[in-house]
């Protein structure tokens, strides 16, 4: 072997570690400042038609700055990157809020909402519950987004109000057509927002202590409603599987056997796609009463400084944006989006202009009544499963019993105990 | 020609910096992850010794309970997927391998190519043949009255399952045909032409000629198909979502969950060491069984 040959080998070797050492330092270079503008990296998980909307906000503020910049990075596992990257601003789902705080992940903002002028009390009381944990202020809200009803207005002329109504419909429809229902009840995707809407409307508390508990008699007559929704009532086909009760409310009406159904309980990220398929035909309501009282379950999303930010340059630069978003002029381009913030001035600006927010003026009627996830430790985990397992357990199996039901939620109630006290 | 010790060392040592990097220190950094009750988020809270692993066979903890279940998931698509995996791909390289030499390229590039298809892409093709409700098959079987009422394809077992092995039948058979074509071709023609001469049929062939010419290939095939299919991930993750009732969810979903989901690193590398142990246990068991086979016929 020539001294050349060996002299190429090592320099390749050479090359190919810088490489290597070079990709493994990266994660750790942390770039704030660029063309004298101090860089505020906001990390959010809008990767849907919302995304564009959020764009052009922190588009807006970018061209009004000629200190900070935001830097926008739209993520589809969002949390992933929050968790092993280094960002300075992160849009966090409220429900999960309570974990990062207790992870030691998000810090309190009540001084940057000192720096931007802002008061908790600028925003729907709902939302000020959402964003206080232990009486300290983790985020600022943006928005909330119930569980809301689309309905098809040539098989439907009035939206349901109440499940007799539902029924009603149902029996009208089939009348017609039998591949044609009410509702559908989907076996996976939002089945959390079903049962923990029939869970609020009855007034049934799950939080015990630091962690959820599912099997009690009046939580087992919650998934039986459901059950008999697919198998008595029949108001909705069974096995409708993933995110079926929009699949099915979009169906072609040229499929061949499929089943077509005349309302949606759903979420409002899917209205741009109801409106394409359906256009001055698509109705916008309340979710109706199918349990005691009014009452729906929502989420929202909330946003959060991650711990790790000390730079008082940062921290000025997100109260600048915060400033600036919480503004109506700039943040009604998130109703533009289909979502209903919740800060009371852009709220009113909504409301003047129904019309053309008819989803968030929908959403709005429901935050009286709207609840959301129990503030206990990884409550996703928590409630794990009892999505992935007993729901489609209940809405596929014609011949469940409560007994056997109870023995899945004594299951589910013993995971949800070991994720409370997993660390 | 004599080379020196030193010289040598340099020729591997950019293997031996590859394998240290990227195989022997996240495999030690595991081993060390698994013995420690380390968070994704809160970070390391301690040495544990073995608690991650005695959790994993506490039939109270929902670890093992969600490790056994993805365990049996796996094995199943395993038992089901595997034997078709291989046979079919040897059945398709045969057919290849009979085909006139002009269009075996086309034919063996056709079969190939799904396999260059990305498992997202794929997955959604598949979601979009078989939804339950409007999907491209019920409406087809429909419209040819060949059933009254829609399959509910991904929400029912075995139908789940069944839909999972068609998914990867399709997506990775090319790789296997062409490891087979391969080992065919490397058959003499000369056996073929001796045996039709002395009156054998396909089936006298193909045990007497085609198969011992294969079998190490066979064996190859079967343990790499083996392994891959162990760590199925990515269709059920697209196209079931791990159900029905958590009945498609594989091991690997059960470790991305514990890690990601659930922030608990330090068990999901106990998992997926104690997953390592499961695959190799299942390597050396056909290595086992091939060498006894060979034992049998006093081969050494």
């Amino acid at each position: 072997m020539t001294t050349k040959k060996i002299i190429s080998t090592l320099m390749a070797g050479a090359a190919a570690c810088s490489m290597i050492l070079t990709g493994v330092g990266a994660q750790g270079v942390t770039e704030v400042k660029a063309d004298d503008k101090v860089q505020i990296r906001f990390l959010n998980g809008f990767t849907g038609g919302d995304g564009e909307y959020m764009r052009k906000i922190t588009d807006g503020f970018n061209e009004s700055q000629d200190k900070y910049e935001i830097v926008e990075s739209q993520e589809k596992d969002h949390y992933l990157k929050f968790k092993s990257g280094e960002y300075d601003l992160v849009v966090i789902h409220g429900d999960r809020l309570k974990t990062f705080a207790d992870d030691g992940m998000i810090q309190d903002v009540s001084s940057v909402y000192e720096k931007a002028g802002i008061e908790l009390t600028d925003y729907l009381e709902a939302a000020q519950e959402i964003v206080q944990i232990d009486g300290t202020t983790y985020a600022f809200p943006l928005d909330i987004h119930p569980l809301v009803m689309f309905y098809n207005k040539q098989l439907c002329p009035e939206a349901p109000k109440t499940y007799e109504d539902i029924k009603a419909l149902n029996e009208e429809l089939q009348a017609k057509d039998p591949n044609t229902y009410a509702m559908g009840v989907p076996g996976l995707g939002l089945v959390e927002y079903y049962y923990m809407t029939l869970a609020n409307q009855n007034g049934i508390e799950l939080q015990d202590g630091e962690a959820l508990k599912f099997d009690t008699e009046e939580f087992a007559d919650v998934l039986m409603t459901f059950h008999d929704m697919v198998f008595t009532d029949k108001v909705s086909p069974s096995k409708l599987g993933l995110d079926g009760e929009f699949k099915t409310f979009v169906q072609d009406e040229e499929s061949a056997g499929g089943t077509q159904t005349a309302i949606a309980l759903t979420g409002p990220w899917y209205y741009q796609a109801a409106k394409e398929k359906y256009g001055d035909d698509l109705g916008i309501a309340p979710v109706p009463t199918l349990g005691k009282e009014k009452g729906v379950y929502g989420n929202a999303h909330t946003i959060a400084v991650p711990s790790r930010v000390e730079d008082e340059e940062v921290l000025d630069g997100i109260a600048e944006f915060m400033k600036y978003l919480y503004t109506p002029e700039n943040l009604i381009n998130w109703a533009d989006a289909g979502q209903a913030p919740t800060h009371i001035a852009t709220m009113e600006a909504i409301q003047k202009e129904a019309d053309k927010y008819p989803l968030a003026c929908a959403n709005y009627e429901q935050f009286e009544n709207c609840k959301i996830a129990p503030q206990v430790y990884n409550v996703g985990e928590q409630l794990k499963y009892l999505n992935e397992n007993v729901f489609n357990m209940v809405v596929s199996t014609e011949d469940l019993t409560k007994e056997d039901l109870m023995k899945e939620l004594e299951k589910a109630t013993k995971t949800a105990q070991q994720v409370a006290e997993g660390f | 020609m004599k080379v020196s010790k030193w010289k040598s060392t340099i020729f591997i040592a950019p293997f031996l910096v590859c394998f240290g990097l990227f195989w022997l220190a996240p495999f030690v950094y595991g081993i060390y992850m698994s013995l420690h009750k380390l968070s994704l988020t809160r970070g390391n809270m301690g040495f544990i010794g073995l608690q991650n692993f005695l959790d994993l066979f506490n039939k109270d903890s929902m670890y093992s309970e969600a490790f056994f279940l993805g365990l049996k998931n796996t094995v199943i698509f395993v038992l089901v997927s595997v034997p078709l995996l291989v046979l079919i791909s040897l059945g398709l390289a045969l057919l290849v391998d009979n085909l006139p030499k002009k269009v075996q390229g086309f034919f063996r590039t056709v079969f190939f190519m799904s396999y260059a298809v990305s498992v997202t892409s794929v997955s959604a093709i598949f979601v979009w043949l078989f939804s339950g409700n409007g999907g491209f098959l019920n409406n087809m079987l429909v419209k040819m009255h060949i059933i009254s009422q829609p399959v509910p394809w991904l929400e029912a077992q075995p139908l789940a399952l069944i839909v999972l092995v068609i998914t990867t039948i399709w997506w990775t058979i090319g790789f296997n045909m062409m490891l087979f074509i391969n080992a065919l071709n490397g058959i003499d023609t000369a056996l073929y032409e001796a045996s039709s001469i002395d009156g054998a049929n396909f089936w006298n062939q193909f045990k007497s000629i085609i198969f011992p010419g294969i079998k190490s290939v066979f064996a190859f095939v079967t343990l790499t198909t083996v392994i891959a299919s162990f760590n199925v991930f990515g269709q059920p993750q697209l196209i079931t979502k791990g159900g029905p009732t958590q009945t498609t969810k594989s091991l690997i979903m059960v470790i991305q969950q514990t890690i990601f989901d659930g922030n608990n690193l330090g068990m999901g590398t106990a998992m997926a060491l104690l997953m390592g142990v499961v695959v190799m246990v299942f390597a050396l068991l056909q290595n086992f069984l091939t060498r006894e086979k060979k034992e049998l016929k006093g081969e050494k």
